[in-house]
């Protein structure tokens, strides 16, 4: 006799491919994320690469509570199974796994045959012998997941012990373990296609590191990309430089500051030594002591950071400050000043310099044109201080 | 968005958890709340085999009263059913739930359980909101703020469960104190094998005590500490102190386990002691 049960469920089913494929992909693009983060120091990269397992491990846990609670409901049968074979299939521990071939002869329902896996100890192993009666437990609408009842209530032992079983003919119903070999490469194939496209996605600015890396002498982060705005700007451990594509200028309404701010990534606090504008680029020469104001002090950004005698944190000689602190809204107004009213002749160029080489913030604005150049000097708030040349 | 958007993301969704778990547990809903708690009763032990395992604990039958059919239920320990039973006595009660409608998912507790108030979760949700509203602080206001963070809730649930503590301790010695000394043997020494993923192999040796209680009551239990020479100790005489009006609670050295009392209060004013000091010294570094 067989049972009316039905089989085991087949192997490789689209949705079963479907959800290992989609795993694989989650962790390839988790772990791809999370590492791409680390390199290019993006908080928002990490938070994502461990946020998205969690998340998709918490779709997957609620999608599958319906069923889980559909099987929990079930109330398990119990009855008398011959042992028709056994089988110790190794293991170190003293919990050895053990496959059992048994006829299930159940009281109300059709007699059938089932091979599972089951651990028993060594010390109760000579208890399990073929032709033996034992209790099983299982799901009546998935008998391939029969289970030996271990420690039987003292009426099913009674029945075991006294109960003489026939075999029952015909093949076993076993459980299928995993999704087979189409399964475990669909697998690894969404694990690598994950992983690939968020290195896809951001393949310019992890191969720059890479290269930087291995080749400058200390730069530790370096990326280089043209923005929408078609600005090329440059990060090293040391520098920062943002060129301005054709038309554009420093000169512009805010161009400035939007550099200085391209430069710094997410609530970054460096300082710097120097900061250079020149019409169409603006450098920034970082503090390599690393810069980040201490608690209680003139912080980054702070209105006095650019005012004498404020002192600047981030290096032991307190040189550095805030590049975002500059006044770069006088700066338009400051270059043209020092290109109208400091008497040099058809004025080329200019440069502005930034440092607080002297203690105190000083923007130095010098200006090139025919028979020679100019300087004007201003302080941190962008107060003119003094002029010279001409 | 940086690690401020992302600690505060995290501290609003677990405070959503917690208000949503709180609710449930106002509400009456929770699967702790709706689970059926009965008394059962310990009618037959099985004695454990010398060399077997302590997996799954001492196998017991145990029977209860259906409170819906009125019908008496027996039912054993095999699989995954609860709380490991360590000790048992036929006639023992132990605790026997399950959830609403489901029976036949029963798990056992050492003693009857009182209806619970399903806020193991909101909990959890306000630990890891706390958790973050002080990685928060770290990062706005410097990392002193870990230490007072960390240490300061932990000083005060200290500081508050203190008294608690003390009583407890005089309630420990004074039921050591009543302690009846009967004889005893190692009926069992259990030997569990495992390998672990670096395929080091530990074994964990449970020697099996065998008692009677002067008022005739016969009990099975794993030995609570450890025996000199347990893997050879099958068949060893022992003298057992145990509680007379609970034999699970027993020891083999009524001396040590009054020391260890003394010494679990040391240790909680210790800590005390030692959470304070870092709160302090996190605020001094502000």
């Amino acid at each position: 006799m067989t049972t009316a049960a039905g089989g085991p469920p087949s192997p490789n089913t689209p949705s079963d491919l479907a959800l290992g494929f989609l795993t694989g992909g989650v962790i390839g693009a988790s772990l791809a994320g999370f590492v791409s983060g680390c390199v290019l120091g993006r908080t928002p990269l990490i938070v994502l690469g461990l946020a998205l397992p969690v998340g998709y491990g918490l779709v997957v846990f609620l999608a599958s509570l319906p069923r889980r609670a559909r099987e929990a409901a079930v109330v398990p049968s119990r009855a008398l199974a011959l042992i028709e074979a056994l089988e110790a299939v190794g293991g170190e521990t003293s919990d050895v796994p053990v496959r059992f071939e048994l006829s299930v002869v159940p009281d109300d329902a059709p007699a059938f045959r089932v091979g599972i896996r089951q651990e028993i100890n060594l010390v109760e192993l000579p208890d399990y012998r073929p032709r033996g009666v034992v209790v099983v437990e299982y799901p009546p609408d998935r008998p391939w997941k029969a289970r030996i009842v271990k420690r039987p209530t003292p009426e099913w032992e009674r029945r075991a012990a006294g109960a003489r079983l026939d075999s029952v003919p015909g093949p076993a119903m076993r459980e299928e373990h995993g999704s087979g070999c189409a399964g475990g490469l669909l697998t690894v194939l969404g694990l690598l296609l994950g992983a690939g496209a968020v290195l896809l996605l951001f393949r310019t600015e992890l191969f720059a590191a890479v290269e930087d890396g291995a080749g400058a002498p200390r730069p530790a982060v370096t990326s280089s990309f043209s923005s929408s705005s078609s600005a090329t700007i440059t990060v090293t451990s040391v520098t920062g430089t943002v060129a301005l594509g054709p038309g554009q200028s420093m000169l512009d309404q805010g161009e400035p500051r939007k550099a200085v701010d391209s430069l710094m990534r997410d609530g970054e606090q460096r300082q710097a030594l120097t900061v250079v504008v020149q019409d169409r680029q603006l450098t920034v020469v970082f503090d390599p002591a690393g810069g980040v104001p201490g608690a209680g002090s003139p912080s980054a950004g702070s209105p006095s950071a650019g005012s004498p005698g404020a002192g600047f944190p981030g290096t032991g000689q307190g040189l550095g400050f805030d590049p975002r602190s500059l006044p770069y809204d006088r700066i338009p107004g400051l270059v043209e000043e020092a290109r109208s009213t400091l008497g040099v002749k058809s004025p080329k160029s200019w440069q502005l310099t930034a440092d607080g080489i002297t203690g105190a913030l000083t923007l130095r604005i010098v200006v090139t044109g025919d028979g020679g150049s100019a300087t004007l000097e201003a302080d941190g708030r962008g107060q003119v201080l003094r002029r010279s040349g001409g | 968005m940086g690690w401020d958007g992302f600690l505060l993301l995290w501290c609003g969704l677990w405070a959503v958890v917690a208000l949503v778990g709180l609710g449930r547990s106002l509400a009456g809903v929770t699967a702790d709340q709706r689970k059926v708690r009965l008394t059962g009763r310990i009618v037959r032990v099985t004695q454990p085999r010398h060399g077997g395992s302590r997996k799954g604990g001492i196998a017991v039958v145990v029977r209860y009263r259906d409170p819906v059919s009125g019908e008496e239920v027996t039912v054993t320990n095999d699989g995954e059913r609860g709380e490991t039973i360590t000790a048992a006595w036929e006639g023992r009660e132990v605790g026997v739930g399950y959830p609403p409608g489901r029976p036949h998912a029963y798990r056992f507790s050492n003693a009857p359980e009182q209806p619970g108030r399903g806020l193991g979760r909101p909990a959890l949700a306000l630990f890891l909101l706390c958790a973050g509203l002080v990685a928060l602080a770290a990062v706005r206001w410097g990392w002193p703020w870990v230490l007072i963070g960390v240490a300061g809730p932990w000083a005060v649930a200290g500081i508050v469960q203190l008294p608690r503590a003390v009583q407890e301790k005089a309630a420990r010695l004074g039921r050591l104190a009543v302690l009846e000394a009967v004889p005893g043997r190692v009926v069992a020494v259990l030997r569990d094998v495992s390998v672990d993923d670096d395929g080091h192999t530990s074994t964990t040796i449970t020697p099996v005590l065998s008692f009677t209680t002067r008022g005739g009551t016969a009990v099975t239990a794993y030995c609570p500490t450890d025996l000199p020479g347990q893997a050879g100790a099958y068949g060893r005489e022992l003298t057992v102190h145990h509680d007379p009006s609970d034999p699970a609670v027993f020891t083999l050295d009524a001396s040590a386990g009054r020391r260890s009392v003394e010494r679990g209060v040391r240790y909680h004013v210790l800590m005390i002691v030692v959470l304070v000091a870092t709160t302090v010294v996190g605020a001094v570094l502000l």
